[in-house]
């Protein structure tokens, strides 16, 4: 009887051998002992299989962190970080899965297919960080901007996923400082900064532009 | 610079690309301080360098600061050899020891999870993710486990792998600054890189650790914590937590004459045990490194950075600590050949030259060890000192490297020695532990 985890395990195992997706459903389903029919019970398609498999990646690694003992002590910022070290942490067990399915996407900017799953996935826990990091005032509410903040997070997942596939140091130690300092450098952008500053002061001189030509200031 | 305090620092420059862009800005500024020094002596003859040296440093440092890990430790380390470069540049790198932003919690759950495949929360009773000091290549948390406090030391990832790159980037500064070729600086560059790369392996530093704090165990007053190896690995180390106060904090105390002594014996008597019996020396004796217990003892706490002393370097140059070879002035010449401090085609007016410069530097350092005890608090010893390695640092013959390359670990070690004694002002029994001497040269 197949299953879900069975077919995962065997459309790896065919696409690590093999190097590229089986021909059609049917050739994977009789190979694989099962018709074709239970095949589609569980997915749609072959690159359903590769969504399954990132969405479960990253719920997997957000049921993870909750579980940690620190983690109700962490700020949005260590609370994002963890999420990222712990990401990475679980893909390792599958490298090779991960490198085959990324590298086969064509470069394009719009989201793969296979990535939906998981970005719905990433984006809610954001979302929920970022309010939660916005209630306590460590993140600056923006008009506009505070609803894109999880938009920058889930571009630096993907930055990070291509630095990873191509990181050959030890460990993947220059995965973990790519991290501590991309993830650290865009919360630093969600914080309240000079950026908010000499807004609110352009704002300020814009509204009150009358009171510089009244004093003689103005240019003419 | 016209503006003095130093930018406030919102992020690390990350690739080997923006580390070579940050080095590149501080050629340009050096070479621009250059430019401004000697267009104003046009005009001004008797201006001296000191203004030069200050801009240089201020510059120097900004640049070193905003970089973290080795640059960070070689800042430091020019900042202990006193000796060797202008008061300017050495007040500017004495900042860089308070400066290195902390590592983020979950980086440290990662690591911990990379090495030991559990959470600290999993392996101690206790573990507070807030680091409590910043060393320069780490940091240290505070944990419990079965009820004893420990220190956990945890590395920045990846600074092994910047060191060579930093080191690259750092040289051509410091042969400018130090106005030595390129070439000439290698053997001492090198000699750095070793140092450096063994302080980032920190399996091996709680092997020497065990090693040394065992072979010191007879020592008076001083104190080791224990290390764990079984918790520690390439990236962690674990070890007792060490209660007591740092040095500054413990001279803030006004201790007694009596207690500075003590402590200060207890620093003698560590440091030269290690040079003369055991050949090998902790090579980093910045105050940080030692505690002051409760109970009045001194507590070592960092074995990162080890010198060994191969026999034909320690004797040529310990043998000089000794006035019966200092008056003979044929071996002494031998022993200055031997240490590369006169060279083989040195013509006889040069070893003249050197011969006297150096024994007069060598008869300086060598004041404490020639009676049996010493008074590292009077002020006209350190004078002299200075006073000598400014001179030296301004005579063009001195422009050219000389020296083994052993000289720059037991430079540093001696002179941050004499320095910690002086800052304790410490009265110390120098004839503790002698310096094994041989009279007569091959």
């Amino acid at each position: 009887m197949a299953t879900i985890e069975s077919i995962q395990k065997a459309y790896i195992d065919f696409v690590l051998t093999e190097g590229t997706q089986p021909k059609s459903v049917y050739v994977f389903a009789k190979k694989n002992k099962m018709t074709e029919e239970e095949f589609y019970r569980f997915f749609g398609s072959f690159d359903a299989i590769e969504q399954h498999l990132w969405t479960n990646f990253a719920v997997r690694t957000i049921a993870e962190i909750k579980t940690q003992e620190v983690w109700g002590q962490y700020s949005a910022r260590e609370k994002a970080l963890s999420f990222f070290y712990s990401f990475f942490e679980l893909l390792k067990s599958s490298r090779s899965f991960v490198v085959y399915s990324i590298k086969k996407q064509p470069k394009s900017f719009t989201t793969p297919v296979i990535f939906t799953g998981m970005k719905d996935a990433f984006e809610s826990f954001c979302s929920d960080l970022i309010t939660e990091g916005l209630e306590t005032n460590e993140l600056s509410e923006r008009k506009f901007f505070s609803n894109r903040y999880k938009d920058a997070l889930w571009v630096q997942l993907v930055f990070v996923l291509n630095f990873w596939i191509n990181d050959n140091s030890t460990g993947f130690e220059k995965t973990d400082e790519a991290i501590e300092k991309g993830i650290n450098v865009t919360f630093d952008l969600f914080q309240r900064s000079p950026i908010d500053n000499l807004f609110e002061y352009g704002k300020f001189l814009a509204k009150n532009g009358g009171l510089t030509e009244k004093m003689g200031f103005g240019s003419n | 610079m016209s503006d003095k305090t130093p930018k406030e620092q919102n992020s690390i420059p990350t690739s080997k690309v923006e580390r070579s862009a940050k080095f590149v800005k501080t050629g340009f500024k050096i070479g621009g301080n250059y430019i401004k020094h000697y267009s104003k002596k046009l005009f001004n003859p008797d201006m001296d360098k000191s203004e030069l040296n200050e801009d240089n440093a201020s510059d120097i440092y900004e640049s070193l600061s905003e970089l973290k890990g080795s640059a960070l430790k070689v800042a430091q380390m020019l900042s202990m050899d006193k000796n060797l470069l202008p008061q300017a540049y050495t007040d500017k790198f004495s900042q860089s020891q308070y400066n290195a932003p902390p590592l983020s919690g979950p980086l440290i759950v990662q690591t911990f999870k990379k090495y030991f495949g559990k959470t600290p929360d999993k392996i101690y009773d206790k573990f507070n993710v807030r680091s409590s000091n910043a060393a320069s290549i780490g940091q240290v948390h505070q944990a419990e486990l079965d009820g004893k406090k420990l220190a956990v030391k945890i590395q920045y990832p990846g600074v092994g792998d910047s060191i060579s790159s930093d080191l690259k980037l750092v040289k051509p500064f410091a042969f400018r600054m130090l106005g030595m070729s390129e070439r000439e600086l290698d053997v001492y560059m090198k000699e750095v890189e070793e140092r450096l790369l063994e302080e980032t392996d920190y399996e091996l530093e709680v092997r020497r650790s065990i090693e040394f704090s065992n072979a010191c165990a007879g020592l008076d007053n001083v104190v080791f914590p224990k290390y764990y190896p079984e918790l520690s690995s390439k990236r962690i180390i674990t070890m007792d937590w060490l209660e007591g106060k740092h040095l500054r904090e413990f001279l803030h105390t006004n201790p007694s004459q009596q207690l500075r002594n003590k402590i200060g014996q207890a620093l003698w008597d560590f440091y030269n045990f290690q040079q003369h019996e055991l050949r090998a020396v902790h090579a980093d004796p910045h105050p940080g490194n030692f505690m002051i217990t409760s109970d009045d003892k001194l507590g070592v706490i960092d074995f990162g950075c080890i010198k060994e002393m191969p026999e034909d370097f320690y004797y040529p140059f310990f043998s000089l600590t000794s006035t019966g070879l200092m008056d003979n002035k044929e071996e002494t010449i031998k022993a200055f050949r031997q240490l590369e401090m006169i060279h083989p085609n040195d013509t006889p007016a040069q070893i003249e030259f050197y011969y006297g410069m150096y024994r007069q530097m060598i008869g300086l350092f060598a004041k404490p060890y020639i009676t049996d005890h010493f008074d590292f608090g009077q002020t006209a010893f350190f004078e002299e000192l200075y006073g000598f390695g400014e001179k030296v640092s301004k005579m063009p013959e001195f422009k050219q490297a000389r020296g083994v390359k052993h000289f720059i670990y037991v430079n540093r070690t001696n002179f941050g020695l004499y320095n910690i004694l002086h800052e304790l002002k410490a009265e110390v029994k120098t004839d503790t532990f002698k310096p094994h001497v041989v009279e007569q040269f091959v």
